[in-house]
């Protein structure tokens, strides 16, 4: 009960942001609230499924350039383009999906980054949809005559999807489906003989975690207005990656906590590409060897005074 | 298109191919060795290559140090950081969680450590070559131009690759390798040190992919972003199954030959996206590689 009336406490908060801040803070607040929702989604498939997919950022693409189209060329209201975004996103996340069936582990991994960089191929010289390398112009998005022009004008939007879409991850997990995701992640083989079906649980995993990647481009869509391949890469993947893993594998505070203080991170040093990098790289390796269960895990055993690990 | 230009393309495509391959090749092996011995596929392999290029660049062009010196120095710098790499971070991973996955993840945490120190000595900001060691007149192998450094990075290749292949099946340290890649507690039990095996496998890997940076470099131009090559080295490794030593050999020339055909028959944009269709086909229709065994099912 504390945790909920915290959790609201802290949406309340957030949702008076634009009243006293500057528009820089609320474009900041509306690109880490996306990234809390990549997050979402990468947890659903690797840290509650167990599968592990290196496509995260082609689904995002996939929802970005979708939802796109269907606002700039369609001229469609916002909440209908980012409903078919996500829906695009999680009918190729089905056909990824299916190589789930037939491989795993490393040959899995390998195989959904082929098809990431496959697509960012497709990306790059689609031009008649995406403007290929020069890059993708968004039209301001619309709802029966209200268009939503600045990030301030976004961000009420952004964070009711964030919060929709957070909450949609707790149902999940709850619910008989998240039940079967975990037990497919403990042991396939022991999945099976408890009657999980094992494999439309794959191609559920899969298919969610894809909807929640082109959900998010469809909410970055409603505040920025430009898109070039080049930022839906293999690193944007590990981006989301790495705030999935230094949040805390497996859990959705971690998740959640994960995107909001690495992505705090990476915005601060936009500037300096280089150090970027290299505090990248140190927090992941540093991360791995003291802390493998995720910063959040790792806090709660030092106020515990119990030794990490123990739990 | 008539068969005189067919057979011409075909030759050139061929040629072109086993050159680039030869260099896939090397990355693959280096990729495979770690995959082989630790069930870890190293994700900074294409860093720890582009790493060894501008150490190679630093000493040639920046300190003029002669050929004799900067190679031997460039090689022993790689297996030393490599090692001291495994010894002193992957361990710790390891002891920390035993899910494979963190030391993937480390491997991740690596490339960019290095990619991002690169960037901050100022080498990488501008593309550089590399002075070419042997020289670039051409040479026709049937009808076919090739330059000689061409066939001196094919032929340093095939020599890197033998004696890698011998060091595996003859030599004491190579059957250790292979044993602990088989079952690293029957192996330290046959008196094996694990720890000094596994250093010995990432220098090892770190010196081929060393090597792999000084054959490539005077040909391409190099920039930080270079260890994106290692993309082409992951997808001949699946090739060739990913844990079997020729296959990812042969993995890397079937890589080089597709991507030169596709660029001479199809069309040169369709260059970068044919390795992607060359992986996913053979995980679809093979998922466990040319040369990979069955798939052993993980036990409850």
């Amino acid at each position: 009960m504390v945790r909920i009336l915290a959790a609201v406490a802290a949406v309340g908060l957030l949702a008076l942001l634009p009243s006293f801040t500057s528009g820089y803070v609320v474009y900041l607040a509306n690109l880490l609230l996306t990234f809390t929702v990549l997050c979402l989604g990468l947890h659903i498939v690797i840290g509650e499924a167990g599968q592990f997919s290196l496509a995260h950022a082609a689904f995002y693409g996939i929802g970005i350039y979708v939802a796109g189209y269907c606002t700039t060329s369609l001229g469609l209201p916002f909440p209908l383009s980012m409903l078919i975004a996500g829906i695009a996103a999680a009918l190729i996340g089905v056909v990824i999906g299916m190589l789930a069936l037939r491989m795993r582990d490393i040959y899995l991994a390998l195989a959904t980054f082929a098809f990431g960089e496959a697509m960012q191929w497709v990306f790059l010289n689609w031009k008649d949809v995406t403007g290929g390398p020069n890059g993708f112009r968004i039209a301001p998005a619309q709802l029966f005559g209200w268009q939503i022009v600045t990030d301030k004008d976004a961000f009420h939007t952004v964070l009711v999807s964030a919060v929709l879409m957070l909450g949609l991850t707790i149902v999940i997990s709850r619910a008989r489906i998240g039940r079967s995701f975990r037990a497919l992640r403990e042991s396939e083989i022991a999945a099976q003989a408890m009657g999980i079906p094992v494999q439309r649980a794959k191609l559920s995993a899969f298919a969610l975690s894809a909807f929640f990647a082109g959900v998010a481009g469809g909410m970055f869509t409603l505040f920025s207005t430009y898109i070039h391949p080049d930022s839906l890469g293999f690193s944007t993947t590990i981006l989301v990656l790495t705030m999935v893993v230094v949040g805390g594998l497996g859990s959705i505070g971690g998740a959640v906590g994960g995107a909001i203080v690495f992505g705090l991170i990476s915005e601060l040093l936009r500037q300096a590409p280089s150090w970027q990098e290299i505090a990248y790289g140190l927090v992941l390796v540093i991360f791995m060897m003291y802390a493998p269960r995720g910063l959040f895990a790792f806090l709660g055993d030092l106020f515990r005074r119990k030794p990490a690990g123990s739990a | 298109m008539d068969l005189d230009l067919f057979l011409l393309f075909l030759q050139q495509g061929i040629a072109s191919g086993l050159v680039s391959g030869s260099v896939y090749a090397l990355l693959a092996l280096s990729i495979v060795m770690i995959f082989k011995t630790s069930e870890v596929p190293n994700f900074a392999a294409g860093e720890m290559f582009m790493a060894a290029g501008y150490v190679a660049l630093y000493l040639l062009v920046f300190r003029d140090t002669p050929v004799y010196l900067a190679i031997p120095i460039t090689l022993v710098a790689s297996f030393v950081a490599a090692a001291l790499f495994r010894r002193g971070v992957l361990t710790q991973v390891a002891r920390a969680s035993g899910s494979p996955v963190n030391l993937v993840i480390a491997t991740l945490g690596l490339s960019y450590i290095l990619k991002g120190l690169v960037r901050r000595t100022g080498f990488g900001d501008t593309p550089r070559t590399f002075p070419a060691l042997v020289s670039n007149e051409s040479v026709m192998i049937g009808q076919a131009s090739v330059t000689r450094l061409d066939i001196a990075i094919f032929l340093t290749a095939i020599a890197v690759m033998a004696a890698v292949f011998a060091l595996f099946a003859y030599t004491k340290i190579g059957r250790s390798m292979r044993a602990v890649g088989m079952n690293p507690k029957a192996a330290q039990l046959m008196g094996v040190d694990i720890q000094r095996t596994h250093m010995l496998v990432w220098g090892l890997s770190a010196v081929v992919s060393a090597i792999a940076a000084l054959l490539i470099s005077p040909k391409i131009l190099m920039t930080a972003e270079m260890g994106g090559i290692v993309t082409l080295a992951f997808a001949a490794a699946i090739v060739g199954g990913f844990s079997s030593l020729p296959g990812a050999v042969v993995g890397g020339f079937v890589i080089g030959v597709v991507e030169n055909l596709v660029g001479l028959f199809i069309s040169s944009r369709a260059i970068v996206v044919a390795p992607f269709v060359v992986i996913m086909l053979v995980l679809i229709l093979r998922p466990q590689g040319l040369f990979g065994g069955k798939f052993a099912i993980k036990k409850v």
